[in-house]
């Protein structure tokens, strides 16, 4: 509105000068009006969330005309005892406002929220409440369908428009909140392609014999399903990036083919101490941006049987170090990183046997899957050395005091582990050298 | 007074000249591990005898022309498998028999190099590694370096092992050499003499190379190019038959691989395959990785015992562990034939430079409920 009224003023001045002659009053009056232009574009290009592409041909996330680092965590404050389906946005408790100081203590900028709540009142509280309060900014995703039983009918028109409506409704519903930073579009739901979880399939997919090209076929139907959602997004928000979440780089060749219509790739990756040639390698296979949207390392040791926060603290230490050597203008990586959400903020109980409620009680130690990368306690027994309950940054302890019973319980005690510190640290003097052995 | 001074830089001359005597004196040149039977300089014991052990016959006094002095080391390896391994090793130990359980390690700082003689009774006899260190346990050795394979010849021959830069201020495992029955299908009768460490102050830290093309993971049995072990068994792996000296029809050359999955789930996994390691079991623990650079495919011929046979995943790369392997490439899922076809995995762009997995398959029983028995030959990466 400020703009507007120099323009007029400019303009009216103009028209005053009267008879000036056609070409001078011509010029004052177009200068003005290309002024105004140019002040306003500059000032819109300042406003909003987008991918910067430099001459150099790195990338880097720009906010409100300044450049933002990622430095996220996967948020999904499940209490002990509960599980997954917990409704803790509407909790008394308010965990996000606990947690969110913490957060910013910690020098967290960005949330990740894996799929938004039915309650729309509620989720802008939360948005609001971290970056109101925090500066937190929240990344919000949908998980495209993956969970629907029995699978995701990705080659169905119906099961397509159905997921594109809900999607575009929570785009609807949350574009204008300050603190959101952009759209994540699926999580793994590309394995999904390959039939390795939730596998699925159409009439055309079946008629076809070779493996190989039906593998394409389902890969060129999804990728092309989220370009087309990213398209429509982009028409009713274009303030805000799309992100494809990608189980590691599989299948991006196709992405490259069907899925140029999405701003950035986030990518779930768990390689250990280093993400090895996996920015080179994403440069060449699909040249977009990355935000490693799921990485991370758990504390349990599962040789020795027991905490071992030096390990988590490591492999994060390390993880950080990565991600910060491919950010744009770094000679030394690919610079195409945009950042990082960690996995995750605090444990959750509930997920080494989510069908039994008496396990969400406690914190179970028992191995859920093998990964090399984590070798520490790669020597476990059958080499299961990964313990999904223990992924937290911070731990769960017993409930503060004073706090407001929720699902019979207050909310939980939250203890920052060693990892928090070290990340911390990290962030406020980001120095990338080769990381040491744990300590 | 011109006395005192005198005197006073004598002293000042002498002084460090005889320090410098003693530091000589401290740093010997060489660090000797057999040099004779019962030579007072010799230092380990030939006595961790690994996987087919029974197959070994060991003689440390042979006196049929040795290298120097009055005796060698003779070992026949006669390729039994008594111990169904498949391959067999020695290790130069201290004390005898300790695997890193106790305190025995030398420091040989300053040592920039091993070197030995060797030859085959006939010639053509191949050895497919020798090492020195990598011995774990509670006190392990401070540097594992490796060198081969070594096909010998009928003469005696000078080896070395490139040790500059390595720290071995910790060595329990002073010398190993290792073998395969593939390698040495009729067995090997080879002799070894004069091992030992020196100290070589020219000799410069072996960069990593890159690999010349084209580079073999299988071209025949016994051919020495071999590169990769198949050693590393996923899922169910008690469903799985590696035989890699079969006759059916191989593409090229005299043998082929015959692969027999069962599909039974033997340890309930559902599926089964083989990683091609180096060195054999490495999971990423051993800094071992080839450099691979210079590949841009890798190519590998295969077939169905009857066609129809599906494997979900040929692979290169993707070995994760406290060494990662620095890329992976995959084709897959693949339908076989009942004949020979040649595949390709496309490394362009690839970053082959750090690869311990060399090769890798997988398949699983929803898609073979009555198991699969197929063939592979000539698994080669080209540039």
């Amino acid at each position: 509105m400020v703009l507007y009224s120099i323009w007029m003023r400019l303009s009216s001045k103009n028209k005053n000068r009267g008879k000036a002659g056609g070409r001078v009053s011509f010029v004052w009056r177009t200068v003005p009006l290309l002024l105004f232009i140019f002040i306003l574009s500059a000032c819109q290009s300042k406003q909003g969330v987008y991918i910067q592409k430099l001459k150099n041909q790195h990338y880097r996330l720009i906010v409100n005309g300044s450049p933002y680092i990622v430095k996220g965590v996967c948020y999904n404050p499940i209490p002990r005892g509960l599980n997954h389906e917990y409704d803790w946005w509407s909790d008394p408790n308010k965990p996000w406002i606990v947690d969110g100081k913490l957060m910013k203590e910690m020098g967290v900028n960005t949330i990740r929220l894996y799929q938004t709540h039915d309650n729309p009142e509620e989720v802008r509280q939360v948005i609001r409440d971290l970056y109101n309060l925090y500066g937190i900014r929240t990344f919000l995703g949908d998980w495209l369908g993956f969970w629907e039983y029995p699978c995701p009918f990705y080659g169905d028109k119906k099961f397509q428009d159905k997921v594109k409506r809900q999607v575009l409704e929570m785009v609807a519903l949350y574009k204008d909140e300050p603190g959101v930073l952009g759209w994540i579009l699926g999580n793994e739901n590309n394995y999904s392609c390959l039939g390795h979880v939730k596998p699925w399939s159409s009439e055309e997919v079946d008629q076809e014999l070779d493996p190989q090209k039906q593998k394409a076929m389902r890969a060129k139907i999804y990728y092309s399903f989220v370009n087309d959602i990213s398209k429509e997004i982009h028409k009713i928000d274009p303030k805000h990036p799309v992100g494809l979440g990608n189980g590691e780089l599989v299948g991006l060749e196709y992405a490259n083919e069907f899925c140029q219509d999405v701003d950035f790739v986030a990518c779930i990756i768990y390689r250990g101490k280093t993400f090895g040639n996996l920015f080179k390698s994403l440069k060449m296979t699909f040249d977009k941006p990355i935000l490693l949207a799921e990485f991370g390392a758990d504390c349990y040791d599962a040789y020795l049987k027991k905490e071992d926060q030096n390990m988590q603290a490591f492999f994060l230490e390390s993880q950080w170090k990565q991600i910060y050597k491919n950010l744009a203008n770094n000679k030394e990586g690919a610079g195409n990183c945009i950042g990082g959400t960690m996995f995750e903020w605090t444990d959750e109980w509930w997920k080494h046997t989510p069908d039994n409620p008496e396990t969400w009680k406690i914190q179970d130690t028992e191995s859920g899957w093998s990964n090399g990368s984590y070798y520490f306690d790669i020597r476990a027994q059958n080499n299961m050395n990964m313990n999904e309950e223990w992924f937290g940054i911070v731990a769960l302890g017993e409930p503060l005091e004073n706090a407001t019973p929720a699902g019979g319980q207050g909310l939980d005690k939250r203890i920052p582990r060693k990892a928090y510190y070290v990340v911390k640290e990290f962030w406020k003097n980001p120095v990338i050298k080769k990381s040491g052995g744990k300590k | 007074m011109k006395k005192l001074l005198v005197v006073a830089l004598a002293l000042n001359f002498l002084v460090p000249a005889i320090a410098v005597a003693e530091e000589k004196a401290a740093c010997p040149t060489e660090f000797v591990v057999y040099l004779d039977k019962n030579a007072k300089d010799n230092h380990y014991i030939p006595s961790g005898w690994m996987g087919d052990y029974g197959d070994i016959k060991m003689n440390d006094q042979a006196a049929d022309n040795p290298h120097s002095g009055k005796t060698s080391i003779q070992f026949m390896y006669s390729a039994k498998k008594s111990q169904n391994q498949g391959w067999t090793g020695v290790y130069w130990l201290n004390p005898a028999n300790n695997w890193g359980n106790k305190k025995g390690g030398y420091d040989l700082t300053g040592m920039t190099k091993l070197t030995f003689w060797a030859r085959g009774a006939k010639g053509g006899e191949v050895i497919q590694k020798v090492m020195v260190g990598g011995v774990n346990g509670t006190y392990p050795d401070t540097a594992s370096v490796e060198m081969g394979p070594i096909e010998l010849t009928d003469t005696w021959k000078q080896y070395t092992v490139n040790l500059a830069g390595k720290d071995l201020s910790y060595i329990n495992g002073g010398f190993n050499w290792s073998t395969t029955v593939d390698l040495n299908p009729e067995g090997a009768t080879f002799y070894i003499d004069d091992i030992k460490f020196e100290a070589d102050p020219d000799l410069k830290p072996e960069g990593k190379k890159q690999e010349a093309m084209p580079f073999y993971i299988y071209a025949d049995r016994t051919t020495v190019a071999n590169h990769f072990i198949p050693s590393g068994y996923m899922g169910d792996y008690g469903d799985l038959r590696y035989d890699g000296a079969s006759k059916d029809d191989a593409y090229l050359g005299d043998t082929c691989i015959k692969m027999t999955y069962s599909g039974k789930g033997s340890q309930g996994a559902r599926w089964a395959g083989i990683f091609w390691q180096y060195p054999a079991n490495n999971w990423g623990g051993v800094d071992s990785g080839f450099d691979l650079s210079k590949a841009t495919k890798l190519t590998f011929w295969a077939r169905g015992a009857k066609g129809g046979e599906r494997i979900e995943e040929f692979k290169i790369g993707g070995v994760m562990g406290e060494f990662s392997d620095s890329d992976s490439a995959t084709i897959g899922p693949v339908l076989l034939n009942k004949e020979w076809m040649q595949y390709t995995i496309d490394l362009k762009g690839k970053d082959m430079s750090y690869i311990i997995g060399g090769f890798a398959w997988s398949a699983n029983v929803d898609n073979n409920p009555d198991g699969a028995i197929f063939y592979l030959d000539e698994i080669k990466l080209e540039e």
